[in-house]
């Protein structure tokens, strides 16, 4: 096996998150306002108020732009797979595949077909049947999500598979193990939340941009109320998530944990501090300018006060027995592929579960050939593939920093937003209201950092512990992927600003333009004249 | 009719409690989000209806 180009690995690194991070700027918050209109319409449904119909229509349009533009973005990088990833699609598809294949027969179907019938079917069914209609949707936006999060968990924790070595890839086993992984299911509530305070903190923020030019006053303020009450839970939800992932992390993938605490060497509880600040060397192997805060780290990451969490040093260590093993794997699979002796496939299969270690190890064997390595040459080999196991530490460290920050910021956002609007104060409370409106693109900001998180963090696997990344990408040329790199970034740029472009537009002019099927400036209320009195003096004012 | 109808929720509560009891054994954190998205769903919408109730009582306070 010749090793891949380390530039063409690098931009193809570069291409995947490119693309997904442009895309995860569409996701959050089709994931979040598909259930906040769901919420908005349940209200209409069994209010009958026309107000909820029109927030439902206008916040659905908004949706509706985000939807069109964004979810094209994501089918790129299912053929980034076939094109750039095709090591790694060849040794992993039959597990990557089947998700990503059912999301699309299931959840692009589903999503797609209903959103039509949602937007277009207002004036054809009935209230009950356009809400049904409407969770469809939502549920169909937040499946789709779940199918590919299940394939991105089966990465990081494989599990429901194993490597065949006759057709030298992993084989899928069960179902069941792989919808039901635990990293996929944090994961995925995470993620679907994360996508809620999105959407929630979008609503508020327009909202809040309405109350302080006086306009759309009853609107702005039920739309208001519940995106600070959708958005407080959601955050609490999201942290709690993290938390999850953060527990299993510790368990499955210990270098990640010790990246994002920036903790070279072995912990030493209670007193040992929760890092806020640090520059992480990793060259050097050390952190300069660090401020923590005492005795949290230990109960944070393991959920105790006496045990010790393992250092990057030390797992550096951990790992040399395991790099020699995979030495030894990858060697008796070799002789296996020639000559299919059984005592071959038996010593592979002493060895099959350190077979990763083996991979990462070719960088240091004399011609990328681990069978090649002497006796004498071992010890070297490993003590140079050691270091090759920690993800980049620095960008572990402060894209999760970046997350945390922002998570509990919107926890004070949302939560002094919601005691403000059931008090009816929002008027008096501009600066909370300018606040509001500012951190519109934070959440998505902070899901972007949770990306870089979790996947700069489990580097330099692709498939945790089984394939390398310098092993999976595809053997283009340089100029190729440059070439397609400026187009991907020119492309998605454009959708970016058409977005901006239209958001901005389709927001100032708020829910009495033009909204579909609203009903102009009259925001009346079917069965309650007082409160349509209320309404439009409120408008009026 | 109302045999039908009691027969029909009768059938769905089975369902509803299979698939707690399969989802929630299996896969707490899928159970959680289903359990949690309609509370967060309900919660904002109860905070406008109660945004209603409070314009009936004091329909000219600022919001």
């Amino acid at each position: 096996m010749e090793l891949i180009n380390p530039d063409v690995v690098d931009l193809s690194r570069f291409q995947f998150a490119l693309t997904a991070l442009y895309h995860f700027m569409f996701v959050p918050l089709t994931l979040g306002l598909t259930f906040m209109l769901a919420a908005m319409e349940t209200v209409y449904v069994v209010t009958g108020r026309q107000i909820y119909k029109d927030m439902a229509q206008f916040w659905g349009k908004l949706f509706g732009i985000n939807f069109a533009i964004g979810v094209a973005t994501g089918i790129t990088m299912e053929f980034e797979f076939g094109t750039n990833w095709s090591m790694y699609s060849r040794f992993f598809g039959d597990m990557f595949g089947t998700p990503l294949a059912i999301e699309g027969l299931m959840a692009f179907f589903m999503e797609s077909t209903f959103v039509g019938l949602m937007f277009f079917g207002w004036d054809r069914l009935s209230r009950p049947a356009h809400l049904a209609i409407t969770y469809l949707v939502a549920l169909g936006s937040n499946l789709s999500a779940l199918w590919i999060l299940v394939a991105n968990a089966s990465m990081n924790m494989p599990e429901g598979a194993h490597f065949d070595p006759d057709t030298m890839r992993m084989q899928f086993d069960s179902v069941v193990k792989v919808i039901f992984n635990p990293d996929a299911q944090a994961k995925f509530v995470h993620t679907s939340v994360a996508g809620y305070v999105s959407a929630a903190m979008f609503v508020m923020g327009i909202s809040a941009f309405y109350i302080l030019r006086g306009q759309h006053k009853a609107f702005a303020a039920r739309s208001f109320r519940m995106a600070a009450l959708f958005g407080i839970i959601s955050t609490v939800a999201v942290i709690t998530l993290g938390d999850v992932l953060g527990r299993l992390d510790y368990e499955h993938q210990p270098t990640k944990i010790a990246a994002i605490e920036g903790l070279w060497h072995t912990s030493k509880p209670p007193f040992e501090p929760w890092l806020a600040f640090a520059l992480p060397d990793d060259a050097r192997q050390e952190n300069h300018l660090e401020i923590g805060v005492p005795f949290v780290l230990t109960p944070l990451v393991a959920h105790s006060f006496d045990t010790p969490i393992t250092g990057m040093t030390e797992l550096e260590e951990q790992a040399g027995p395991h790099i020699a093993s995979g030495i030894q794997a990858l060697s008796a699979l070799r002789r296996y592929g020639q000559g299919h002796d059984p005592a071959d496939l038996a010593q592979f299969r002493a060895h099959e579960a350190d077979m990763g270690f083996g991979f990462l190890a070719m960088r240091h064997a004399p011609g990328q050939d681990v069978t090649a390595i002497s006796a004498a040459e071992m010890d070297s080999v490993v003590r140079q593939t050691e270091p090759d196991i920690l993800p980049n530490v620095f960008v572990t460290f402060w894209s999760f920093r970046i997350m945390v920050f922002l998570s509990l910021w919107f926890f004070a956002v949302f939560a002094l937003s919601a005691y403000v609007s059931l008090t009816n104060r929002l008027e008096r409370n501009r600066l909370l209201l300018k606040l509001c409106m500012w951190s519109i693109p934070l959440p998505i900001l902070a899901t972007e950092f949770g990306w870089i998180t979790a996947e700069a963090g489990r580097q330099p696997w692709t498939v945790f512990n089984r394939l390398p990344t310098f092993l999976s990408a595809s053997s283009h040329g340089v100029g190729y992927m440059i070439f397609s790199l400026a187009g991907f970034a020119l492309l998605y740029s454009t959708f970016i600003a058409a977005e901006l472009f239209l958001m901005f537009k389709y927001a100032r002019l708020g829910p009495d333009h033009g909204a579909h099927g609203a009903q102009g400036p009259h925001l009346t209320v079917a069965h309650d004249r007082k409160d349509a009195f209320s309404i439009a003096s409120s408008l009026s004012s | 009719m109302n045999i039908m109808r009691l027969a029909g929720l009768a059938v769905a509560l089975v369902v509803s409690l299979l698939f707690a009891v399969f989802v929630g054994d299996q896969g707490p954190w899928y159970f959680a989000w289903v359990v949690g998205t309609v509370m967060i769903i309900l919660i904002a919408g109860a905070g406008a209806i109660l945004l209603d109730a409070q314009d009936e009582q004091t329909p000219e306070k600022e919001i």
